[in-house]
């Protein structure tokens, strides 16, 4: 049996189980659990057979890689899988605690299972025109998804997002059929070997750059981020961390196959407007988040500031830095949901994540402070925590490559992640006050908490145990800048019509 | 809406309803060689469906249709995706197809396969949300109800509006800002 296709369609195949289904109730919500946490198993086997030193390839309708559409799953793709299952586990799994059958929305789930089979297909296929379809099957999801519960008020504020994101589907089709054009075909591996022999081609060069744009607008680089920041924070919680956790890094991690797989590597101009576009967004978002007074508004302009951190990585583009890159994808999905899921606790207890009206948690809750603590200095990059290991490797690789104002740069934006961390801290833990209540009576928070302590433990294990998610980071960025190796994994698949290239 | 008074505009379309159908059959077969396929003729369906509306009204084609669209879309996505991975049970790659092509006494020669289930598959889906999408707008625009009741939307979290406008926060009472639960 070939698992390739598993982790696209066992989500697809539940929430087919969930329409049926139609209400929301008991069984179902089992189910879907149960489903999440197979998907988790399957991405957690293919992680341990890909860092064997094993791929697994599939072609679509078992046709051969020039003719059919090629899914192949190595390291780096089943770790962002195992990523994605995971943070939609334990995103299904608070919200089912946050909110009772009686006013779950009967398509909530369904959409999140769909949404969870277009990011895994992205980070399955190999092959430009199937990524697109991926990006779609993701997109539709994530509008349902984001207007699901929505006012007038929230559709105005989501509408941002749905119009960037059609313009950004718009210039992926232009871009594919150019590739197609230029190349003759969209299969990742055919599409390095034809690149590769026409380096000194502008057109490859201009190519490249179209698709920085159109992966940037997905990433959320400057300067095209403009539509996160208010977009994301009109999602419930659960919701809010799986966005924040997943979607924007299926543009890193798309930015990294499609540099690192897809394109010669001597694109330096390309590497370079990369490495000052993260630059630009890491500082500009960081000071969008200190700007920002409620929970969810600071974390989704510091998703983007993040974003910043693993492009740069990329920009640098050496085999440490593309490895760094990695870890700090590993590090950041979980501390970023787990950040938002706290958020969510939060904003339960005080009924509200206006830090004006927030207050007494340290009082009352100090688990969640901890949790919020651990997740926050993290984040900001504090010894020994995961981001710190992140943010160390980047400005090692930055260092290597003289790029001082770069690092600088990221130096300057982890101190002010601190700042805007403190300011969560003092406002909404550290504060007292006699106005404030917190509601401790409300049953939903400890069970929420829970979720938060796993995921904040998965976070902690990852700094603590750097040196081993380093050593699977360095293997995925080998096996992805190792071109030689992928072309012969895809072209060495026996589907039909092997013979006919 | 209500049909347009008009008998040569009611009959006309009642017609060509039904080219436009026989065309998407003839693209849905088509499609397992040459241009053509589930998608094109779904789209084609869901334009005779938008053009029957015009001419009878959405609320007569309401009755006459009696499903809701959604449930024809999630019918075909059902038939497509367990011709995908019915393959993958007896061994094969997912969405590996298989044809036959024989004489028969009548039709003469026939060439048959699941691609043409796969595709019936693709087809319901894009004539079901086609038509979801553009009579929610249109009812939308008339005061009816576009969605069916399970559709309506509820809120299950705790929120606030989290983005400030324009109006400072203190000139706004709490209570007024929070949502009902």
């Amino acid at each position: 049996m070939n698992w390739t296709i598993a982790p696209t369609i066992l989500p697809i195949l539940t929430a087919l189980i969930c329409l049926v289904w139609g209400q929301p109730r008991r069984a179902r919500r089992v189910l879907v659990a149960a489903s999440a946490t197979l998907q988790l198993a399957v991405a957690l086997f293919l992680v341990v057979k890909t860092y064997g030193g094993e791929a697994f390839v599939v072609g679509l309708g078992n046709w051969s890689s020039g003719l059919g559409i090629i899914l192949v799953i190595d390291l780096l793709s089943a770790i962002m899988i195992a990523l994605s299952t995971l943070i939609a586990l334990a995103s299904i799994i608070y919200g089912y605690f946050e909110m009772s059958r009686k006013v779950e929305h009967p398509l909530r789930l369904p959409l999140v299972q769909f949404l969870v089979a277009g990011i895994n297909l992205s980070f399955s296929t190999g092959d430009l025109f199937n990524l697109f379809v991926a990006f779609e099957i993701m997109l539709i999801a994530s509008y349902a998804l984001l207007t699901l519960e929505a006012d007038d008020w929230d559709i105005k504020h989501a509408f941002p997002y749905f119009a960037i994101n059609l313009v950004g589907s718009t210039l992926f089709i232009c871009g594919a059929g150019m590739a197609y054009a230029l190349f003759g075909s969209l299969n990742f591996a055919e599409i390095s070997v034809r690149a590769a022999e026409m380096s000194a081609d502008p057109r490859v060069l201009a190519l490249a750059l179209l698709f920085l744009v159109i992966f940037g607008i997905k990433a959320g680089l400057f300067p095209l981020y403009f539509w996160l920041p208010n977009s994301y924070p009109t999602l419930p919680a659960p919701l809010a961390a799986l966005y924040a956790g997943m979607l924007t890094k299926v543009g890193v991690y798309v930015l990294l196959r499609f540099f690192g797989t897809v394109m010669p590597h001597d694109l330096h101009f390309a590497h370079q407007l990369l490495a000052w576009l993260a630059g630009a967004t890491m500082l500009l978002a960081v000071i969008g988040a200190i700007s920002r007074n409620f929970i969810r508004g600071i974390l989704s302009f510091h998703i983007l500031s993040q974003i910043g951190f693993m492009v740069l990585a990329i920009g640098f583009f050496t085999p440490l830095s593309i490895a760094a890159s990695i870890f700090y994808i590993v590090h950041h999905i979980v501390v970023k949901a787990s950040l938002f899921l706290i958020g969510g606790v939060a904003l339960c207890l005080n009924r509200s994540d206006n830090l004006n009206r927030m207050g007494n948690l340290w009082r009352d809750f100090p688990f969640l402070g901890i949790l919020f603590l651990c997740q926050a200095l993290s984040l900001a990059g504090l010894p020994p925590l995961s981001g710190f290991w992140g943010k160390y490797l980047i400005v090692v690789a930055g260092l290597d490559q003289q790029a001082y104002v770069l690092v600088g740069i990221s130096i300057i934006a982890s101190v002010l992640t601190l700042f805007s961390m403190l300011k969560i801290w003092n406002a909404a833990f550290w504060h007292t006050s006699d106005e404030v209540t917190v509601a401790s009576g409300d049953k939903r928070a400890r069970p929420m908490t829970a979720v938060v302590a796993v995921l904040a433990s998965i976070s902690l294990f990852i700094g603590l145990g750097a040196e081993l998610f380093f050593s699977i980071s360095k293997k995925a960025a080998e096996q992805t800048l190792d071109q030689s190796r992928y072309i012969e994994l895809v072209r060495s698949y026996p589907g039909k019509g092997t013979g006919d290239r | 809406m209500n049909a347009p008074n008009s008998f040569i505009f009611q009959a006309v379309v009642r017609l060509i309803f039904f080219l436009i159908n026989i065309f998407a059959v003839y693209l849905l077969q088509r499609g397992h060689n040459w241009p053509g396929g589930g998608f094109i003729a779904g789209l084609a369906t869901a334009i005779s469906l938008i053009l029957l509306s015009l001419g009878i009204g959405l609320k007569s084609l309401h009755r006459i249709m009696k499903i809701d669209p959604a449930r024809i879309a999630f019918t075909g996505l059902t038939i497509a995706v367990l011709i995908g991975v019915a393959p993958v049970l007896f061994g094969h790659a997912f969405l590996e197809h298989f044809s036959v092509h024989f004489q028969s006494p009548i039709l003469g020669e026939v060439h048959i396969g699941t691609a043409l289930l796969f595709d019936s598959g693709v087809y319901l889906v894009v004539v079901g949300i086609a038509a979801k999408i553009i009579f929610v707008l249109a009812k939308s625009t008339q005061g009816l109800g576009g969605l069916v009741r399970e559709e309506q939307r509820r809120y299950s979290s705790v929120r606030e509006r989290p983005i400030e406008e324009d109006a400072p926060d203190e000139q706004m009472e709490p209570e007024s800002r929070e949502r009902k639960q």
